[in-house]
């Protein structure tokens, strides 16, 4: 690949829905949605967590967990394990975790696997609040224990409520955290919608985190526009974002669905949106036609994949993409 | 250390408020001016429906001697919070310092919740007119949930002394129902958080810094902290988790503690010597408590009979 190519954009391979909740037997937890996939890397596998849910409650609300499926390593489109429980428990009465534990992020920290996931309570006069958790497994991440019955980062003056979609990175010794948080709630159709943007915090132990207060990511669509899943991937001596973003409103459609979205950055701080580079957007027919979100990206055995959700908003699954171009990520 | 009962001071039911909100003044908390006290207190106006309250900021000033009422705050104070803010539906109380040439408020939001009935969460306001009115710095609070402190953290006391902004505050250790049928009741406690610039806080994070009387049940809310005769002295409220609404057996009383450093407490109800008359209006009830030093003189301030519905009362203090 020249590297004019490089610079108009990625170019990726789609390798088709990897996982459908669906076809899953004799867990009741895990009917429907496998979102918001993460990464472990293993010897002979890749452990891919998601968040599910169980079968809606008699007056159609959901809870969420998170759990795992285990993909060959040999050949990522084929699962040789799905776990057999959650890998955390829903919170107790009245926490910030107590109805859903959505999505999570996993890092190896001193031989031990550290989740940092988003929590959700119910509220009366908005539909939900998120919070961001932590918990640790001592057994190469198939269940964990929290850290404290609270949240990891708090709420501030502008980051007033929704904290979500954490994903936590770790560069040069300092850990990363970027998740979104809300800016507003916005009546859409008699319905409160959360409108919220891309952010960052930093810290030296994965506990005392220090937010940089500020969106990260430009909008582009419309003032009002959603982001979700910062996925930050570092190659070739910059730092490159995927994430997904969507309008507003009647945004569960082909329309005004989620779409992934590119950005890279120097130092973490300041980001270039570039949207145009990302090279991966819906199909014309099947799982992924109608919207593309929530990317993944991990490197693999000298290969780079992306992991991401179709329609629905994963309710069907995830699939993978793979990177086609070796040459630079520089633009 | 009671040297004065001074009985009811303000009965809301008297004045016209601001909000319509006609009864309440829980939680008073004083602001000194040369020659008044401003006392900020919470007041509530009917939900639409009329089944449920929201708290509202207003303020009355009164003599140095808490003997006359000046007048009544007649707007707002302070709105409440946009749609899911953590004050959207209340705010209930509010801790007012003196800061370069501004007034700060330390609020309590509160927030509905679906399986319990709230959450809270302390906010920042900051006032250019001497505290007749306030905005936010932010729709968000400055202090709320943590790895160990999971909910229900509010009720701040500020204290700015030695260069360093310290915070007492109430935050919450489980939920609890008494029986499987009933709505949940929740248990909690006084911590501390330190700050150098009052807006950037450092919480010890589920660390309780008074011991319990009534077990580990124990809740515990709303200190105030003076600096009074070479030593500082802390009142509070404390209550039995289940039943204390309608048991005055297991409803609101005033605790008390007293430390020479900041980091130890030592608690002694007793020595507050609080004594009530049967049938009066703080008979089944003492709460939300404050102390302030008006004219040189400690004083009490405190809630008696069902949560402060009909006003605050006064004690003059004798402390050593």
């Amino acid at each position: 690949m020249s590297n004019e190519d490089t610079r108009t954009g990625f170019q990726w391979e789609k390798l088709g829905k990897v996982f459908d909740p669906g076809r899953t037997q004799g867990r009741p937890w895990l009917k429907e949605f496998a979102q918001a996939p993460a990464t472990l890397i293993f010897d002979d596998f890749v452990r891919v967590y998601f968040s599910c849910r169980p079968s809606a409650d008699a007056s159609g609300q959901y809870v969420s967990y998170s759990a795992y499926v285990d993909l060959d390593r040999a050949d990522l489109t084929r699962v040789i394990r799905v776990a057999e429980q959650p890998i955390l428990p829903l919170g107790d009465l009245g926490t910030f975790d107590e109805f859903g534990t959505y999505p999570v992020s996993v890092i190896r920290h001193e031989g031990k696997v550290r989740a940092y996931y988003a929590g959700w309570t119910r509220c009366v006069s908005v539909p939900f609040n998120v919070a961001i958790g932590c918990a640790e497994s001592a057994d190469d991440g198939m269940t964990f224990q929290r850290m404290g019955p609270g949240p990891i980062i708090p709420y501030s003056l502008d980051e007033p409520f929704v904290m979500s979609g954490p994903k936590i990175r770790k560069f040069q010794n300092t850990w990363h955290l970027f998740y979104i948080a809300g800016k507003s709630w916005k009546m859409v159709r008699g319905r409160p919608e959360p409108v919220y943007r891309i952010r960052m915090a930093s810290s030296p132990d994965g506990v005392t985190w220090t937010k940089l207060n500020k969106d990260l990511i430009e909008t582009v669509i419309e003032d009002d526009e959603a982001q979700a899943s910062p996925d930050v991937f570092w190659a070739d001596g910059r730092y490159h974002m995927f994430f997904c973003y969507r309008y507003s409103e009647n945004y569960r459609s082909h329309e005004n669905g989620y779409r992934i979205g590119y950005a890279s950055s120097d130092d973490l701080r300041t980001w270039t949106r570039d949207d145009a580079r990302v090279g991966i957007t819906v199909s014309p027919t099947g799982w992924d036609s109608e919207m593309v979100s929530y990317p993944h990206v991990f490197r693999l055995d000298g290969r780079v994949y992306m992991a991401y959700l179709g329609n629905g908003v994963g309710r069907e699954g995830f699939g993978l993409a793979r990177l086609t171009s070796h040459a630079s990520w520089a633009a | 250390m009671i040297k004065t009962r001074l009985g009811k001071v303000f009965d809301p039911t008297e004045h016209t408020l601001p909000q319509n909100c006609k009864e309440f003044a829980q939680s008073p908390q004083t602001l000194e001016f040369d020659d008044f006290t401003r006392v900020y207190f919470s007041t509530r106006s009917l939900d639409q429906g009329g089944q449920t309250f929201r708290s509202h900021m207003a303020f009355t000033d009164m003599s140095k001697d808490f003997s006359c009422v000046l007048r009544v705050s007649t707007q707002p104070v302070l709105p409440l919070g946009s749609l899911g803010s953590f004050d959207e539906h209340g705010i209930f109380p509010m801790s007012v310092i003196r800061h370069e040439n501004q007034v700060w408020g330390y609020t309590c939001g509160w927030n509905r919740r679906a399986s319990v009935s709230v959450d809270t969460a302390i906010g920042l306001v900051v006032s250019d007119d001497e505290g007749t009115t306030f905005r936010r710095l932010g729709p968000g609070p400055i202090l709320g949930p943590s790895l160990n402190e999971p909910f229900l953290v509010g009720d701040a006391f500020v204290l700015k002394t030695d260069g360093m902004f310290h915070m007492w505050y109430m935050f919450g250790q489980r939920w609890k129902r008494e029986t499987e049928a009933a709505t949940p009741d929740r248990v909690y406690k006084i911590g501390h958080a330190t700050s150098m610039d009052g807006i950037d806080w450092v919480k010890e994070d589920g660390v309780q810094i008074l011991p319990d009387r009534l077990g580990i049940d124990e809740c515990q809310a709303l200190p105030s902290v003076i600096w009074f005769g070479g030593r500082y002295h802390m009142v509070f409220c404390y209550r039995d988790v289940h039943g204390f609404r309608t048991d005055p057996s297991k409803g609101y009383r005033i605790g008390y503690a007293t430390s020479t450093d900041l980091v130890d407490w030592t608690r002694d109800d007793d020595a507050l010597g609080f004594q009530t008359e049967a049938e009066t209006w703080d008979a089944e009830m003492q709460c939300y408590p404050h102390l302030t030093v008006s004219a040189g003189t400690p004083y009490l301030l405190y809630n008696g009979n069902a949560f402060g519905r009909y006003g605050f009362g006064a004690a003059l203090l004798a402390l050593t």
